[in-house]
């Protein structure tokens, strides 16, 4: 037969909250433990210390704003009663899914059919043309820009280029629009016929 | 996330593609046009340039001929190539057809107006870039670059803004 006491009972007389039998009972058998009397003490000790550092009660600080606080969280408990539950599908939860897509809808269609406006005519400041910045990444090579009057032209004269060997042909790469081809500008070629490409 | 929040975003996310591509990109209205032709330029005979090589127009020449440094008794036009210029993206010009031998990459810097065309260009002659200059096109000024040699003559690549009319 198991005669030790439980934890609980043993908490409970620590803190001198055991009465009655059940503290007669254990007074009998703890008469004996000599660790747990000196625990007893020290506990009673401790008590003691503390009951005298802090007082009975306390004031909460600012206890108007607390009360206040306090009396709000309760009324809103109060307004939302918590046993209810909204419906697994009621018209408001597909309410903003249709709403938001009605609207894209609608945007898309007016995107479609309204003319955007014309592009806003920038504003334009005379330019002058100044000596560019020439780069010429290949070694050897050197570059002469002018002006020319003559040729009504910009003229940048490369030296120092590597020749383009002689026995290069272009003779079948020759290209050379006449009168009458159409544009084959990139943005128009796509409606071009390939049979009519001369190459 | 309550079940038409769930709702409302998958129909944005499913939507949201379609709108990104329904915006037209700005980027490739074309501001202007380019045109960038080669002649071959010698004092020798003009034939070595091939058959198909076309004579150059009257007015061309004369202005060739006033400037001394383009000055030659034979000139003929190799090819051209007249390409939109975008307002954000470079495009390229391949006067020569099916061959990378002389290459203008250009790429609009600035606004564009009736009259100018300011561009940033580069010219790659055998697949190197050769120059990289920042061009000015007014009026009927075009850009002469008087490049590499071939067949006794040397090649002048031009570069205008473009006509209705090439050369």
């Amino acid at each position: 037969m198991n005669t030790n006491p439980d934890e609980v009972k043993l908490a409970l007389w620590l803190d001198d909250e055991l009465h009655g039998e059940e503290l007669e009972a254990f007074e009998k058998w703890v008469a004996d433990q000599p660790g747990h009397l000196a625990a007893r003490e020290e506990s009673r000790e401790w008590r003691k210390m503390m009951n005298a550092a802090l007082p009975a009660s306390e004031e909460p600080p600012y206890p108007d704003f607390f009360n206040s606080r306090l009396a709000k969280a309760i009324h809103e408990l109060n307004a939302t009663p918590a046993g209810k539950s909204a419906p697994a599908f009621s018209w408001r939860s597909w309410l903003m899914p249709v709403t938001a897509c009605a609207g894209m809808v609608a945007a898309f269609w007016m995107g479609g059919t309204l003319k955007q406006p014309p592009p806003t005519p920038m504003v334009i400041t005379p330019v002058s043309e100044k000596k560019p910045l020439v780069y010429l990444p290949e070694k050897g090579v050197a570059a002469d820009w002018f002006r020319s009057e003559e040729a009504s032209a910009t003229v940048i004269v490369l030296q120092g280029v590597s020749a383009i060997p002689d026995s290069t042909d272009f003779f079948s790469t020759a290209y050379i629009p006449m009168q009458g081809d159409k544009d084959r500008t990139a943005s128009n070629r796509e409606n071009e016929d390939p049979k009519s490409v001369r190459q | 996330m309550n079940r038409s929040h769930m709702l409302t975003a998958l129909l944005v996310m499913a939507l949201t593609p379609a709108t990104l591509l329904a915006q037209k990109d700005s980027g490739r209205v074309v501001i202007g046009r380019v045109c960038v032709t080669v002649y071959h330029a010698t004092n020798g005979d003009p034939a070595v340039a091939g058959g198909q090589a076309a004579a150059v127009g009257k007015d061309m020449e004369e202005r060739f001929r006033n400037e001394e440094r383009l000055r030659f008794r034979h000139y003929r036009v190799l090819g051209t190539d007249t390409q939109p210029l975008f307002r954000s993206y470079e495009n390229w010009a391949k006067p020569l057809k099916q061959s990378d031998e002389v290459l203008v990459r250009f790429e609009a810097r600035g606004a564009s107006t009736k009259d100018s065309m300011r561009m940033d260009l580069e010219l790659w002659l055998g697949r190197k870039k050769i120059l990289k200059t920042d061009a000015l096109l007014q009026g009927d000024r075009p850009l002469h670059i008087l490049g590499p040699e071939w067949r006794g003559g040397r090649l002048i690549i031009s570069v205008a803004r473009a006509h209705k009319t090439n050369p």
